[in-house]
């Protein structure tokens, strides 16, 4: 499991996660995932490259999604494939973060 | 990495009942997966239930303590059916009827932050079948699912 930075327009923070958030892959990105949170105010969570959600993927996103919102910050998801997709509608985390499939739209949303 | 291609996929997978093992499973899944040709988004759903289910003995059932065994058998029971059945030791629990995940309309946040929540929840969702049988001294799971075609 992989995770990246990259500071866009508008203050926004784009994380891309890039493999498998499986238990072990939610464990491996967990302290990066936290370190961001602490700080970021605009997140854009890149799910592109991410071929699997388990559970323990979802709180590792959820977590530190909600630290940034708490702040008053905003937290999209950015262009998951269909089975995250699915995954995350399932577990109604869509109600509480935002699937976005077009960049521009998950920046607007970030405004 | 899988072996080479005349390797059959082991019938079980023995886990010590700890987190680590875990990373035992996928590639035993993938072997599976690969033999019998199951589809990719099967297989996500495979992994996704197998993962909640064993992750939920270990932490829940065996208290993160080693030493206790856990086993996956995989069956194919037709053309359309697979099958994969997971026993433990561990004391009584029915996930298919804990009361704690009963359909909720609306999922908070905390949902996902309490182990044996939503994730229960999430196998009920992507699972074919669910059944469950409580053992002599154990438990037992069995998650099908459905091939297309």
């Amino acid at each position: 499991m992989q995770l990246s930075t990259q500071d866009l327009d508008g203050g926004v923070t784009r994380v891309e996660l890039d493999g498998r958030m499986d238990i072990a892959g939610a464990a491996a990105v967990d302290l990066k995932m936290n370190l961001i949170a602490g700080s970021a105010k605009k997140l854009l969570i890149d799910l592109q490259k991410v071929a699997f959600l388990g559970s323990m993927g979802l709180r590792s996103i959820v977590l530190p999604a909600r630290a940034v919102m708490s702040r008053g910050g905003k937290v999209v998801l950015f262009a998951p494939n269909e089975m995250v997709e699915g995954v995350l509608k399932a577990s109604g985390i869509d109600s509480l973060l935002p699937i976005h499939h077009d960049l521009a739209a998950a920046m607007a949303a970030l405004q | 990495m899988p072996a080479e291609d005349t390797a059959k996929p082991a019938p079980r997978l023995t886990l010590k009942g700890q987190l680590d093992d875990m990373a035992l499973l996928w590639p035993w899944v993938e072997d599976v997966v690969a033999q019998y040709e199951i589809p990719a988004n099967v297989a996500f759903d495979i992994h996704l239930c197998l993962e909640e289910a064993i992750s939920n003995v270990i932490r829940h059932g065996y208290g993160g303590e080693p030493g206790h065994a856990l086993t996956v058998d995989f069956a194919s029971r037709d053309a359309h059916h697979v099958v994969f059945t997971i026993e433990d030791q561990a004391p009584p629990f029915d996930p298919l009827t804990a009361s704690l995940i009963e359909d909720q309309p609306a999922a908070s946040p905390e949902d996902y932050l309490r182990p044996g929540g939503r994730g229960i929840l999430l196998m009920r969702k992507f699972a074919g079948t669910l059944a469950y049988e409580r053992l002599a001294g154990g438990n037992r799971l069995t998650i099908g699912f459905v091939l297309p075609g």
